[in-house]
C-alpha cells in the first residue's frame, strides 16, 4: 500500500477497550469511515496488533499519517502510535466529541444506543474531512 | 497550602483535604467567612469518571439542605449532588461550562462548584463529617469493595 503506484491511506487506530461504551463508539466511527465513508483512503489498524507488536501493523502505521480515537484519557491509541513510529495527523478523544454533540448521549456496550449511534456517524464525518484533508495534501489538525 | 490524608487500595490513593468538612456523599464544604466554598471529594470523582458535563443551579438559586445544587454527568453515570448546606448560591465556578475536566483534574481547588451564601448566615457544619470521619468511611467503603470483587 505504500509503494509509489498507490495512494497512500489514512490509518485509523481506535480504541481497543472492550465493554466500555466510549470504546465502542470509538470503534463504531473508526468502522464507517473505513467501511463506508472513506474506503478507498483509509485503513484500520487494531490497537491489539500494535499493542502486540505486530510487524505488519507496525510498518503500515509509521509510513502513513494517522488518526487516533481515544475512548478514554489513558489515550492507549494515540500512545501506541506514537510508540511505533508513527505520525498523528489528529487524535480524538470520544468524551470531546460527546461534549461537542452533547444531544447524542451514548449508552450501551456489545450495541450502543441511538445517541450512540449518532455519535460515532458524527465522529465519523468529522473523520471524513480530515481524511480528504489529508489525502489532498491539507493535512489534519491536533487534538479532536 | 493544604494537607491531605491519603489512603491507596488496589491501584487507586484517594486524598481527603483535611482543610474542609464531607456530607456522606462526598461533597465537600469549606467555610469562606460566610459563605461556604462547595465541590466533590476526590473518591467521588475517581470512582465517577471522567466528567463530560457539570450542570450547577444558577446564580440566585435557593437550595435546601439535601437538594439537589447540581447534577454531573460522567462517562460511567449521571450524578445528582445534594446541597450540604442551605442557602442562595451566589457563585458558579464559570470552569464548569468549558472545562468541566477540572472536577477530575483539581476536585478541591480548580474543580469546585459553587459558592453558597448560608441562610441565616450560620456556617456551622456540625452536621457534617470532619476529614478523619469521612477518610475512615470511605478507606472502609473502598476496602469492601475490593474484597467483593
Amino acid at each position: 500500500m505504500t509503494d509509489s503506484n498507490q495512494k497512500p491511506k489514512v490509518i485509523i487506530v481506535p480504541c481497543s477497550g472492550i465493554g466500555k461504551t466510549y470504546g465502542t463508539v470509538s470503534r463504531e466511527a473508526a468502522y464507517n469511515v473505513t467501511e463506508d465513508l472513506r474506503p478507498e483512503d483509509t485503513r484500520l489498524v487494531a490497537l491489539s496488533k500494535l499493542v502486540l507488536g505486530d510487524e505488519e501493523a507496525r510498518s503500515v502505521v509509521a509510513a502513513n499519517p494517522a488518526i487516533t480515537i481515544d475512548g478514554c484519557k489513558l489515550a492507549c491509541a494515540t500512545k501506541m502510535v506514537q510508540e511505533s513510529g508513527g505520525r498523528i495527523a489528529q487524535d480524538y478523544a470520544v468524551l470531546e466529541v460527546y461534549r461537542r454533540y452533547k444531544q447524542f448521549k451514548p449508552q450501551g456496550i456489545a450495541e450502543l444506543n441511538t445517541g450512540g449511534e449518532q455519535l460515532a456517524q458524527a465522529l465519523a464525518n468529522e473523520i471524513a474531512q480530515v481524511v480528504d484533508e489529508l489525502t489532498s495534501g491539507k493535512g489534519g489538525k491536533k487534538n479532536g | 497550602m493544604t494537607d491531605y490524608l491519603e489512603f491507596t487500595i488496589d491501584k487507586f490513593t484517594f486524598r481527603i483535604a483535611s482543610n474542609r468538612f464531607y456530607s456522606d456523599e462526598g461533597v465537600w464544604a469549606m467555610p469562606e467567612n460566610t459563605k461556604i466554598r462547595i465541590g466533590i471529594s476526590d473518591y467521588l470523582q475517581q470512582r465517577s469518571g471522567d466528567v463530560a458535563f457539570a450542570e450547577v443551579k444558577s446564580v440566585g438559586t435557593l437550595v435546601a439542605f439535601g437538594g439537589e445544587f447540581a447534577v454531573i454527568e460522567t462517562i460511567k453515570v449521571n450524578i445528582s449532588l445534594p446541597s450540604p448546606v442551605a442557602g442562595r448560591v451566589i457563585e458558579v465556578n464559570p470552569a464548569m461550562e468549558t472545562a468541566p475536566e477540572a472536577i477530575n483534574q483539581d476536585p478541591y481547588g480548580a474543580g469546585w462548584l459553587a459558592v453558597i451564601e448560608v441562610t441565616g448566615g450560620e456556617t456551622s457544619l456540625r452536621h457534617l463529617l470532619d476529614p478523619q470521619a469521612y477518610f475512615a468511611k470511605i478507606k472502609l467503603e473502598a476496602e469492601r469493595e475490593v474484597k467483593k470483587e
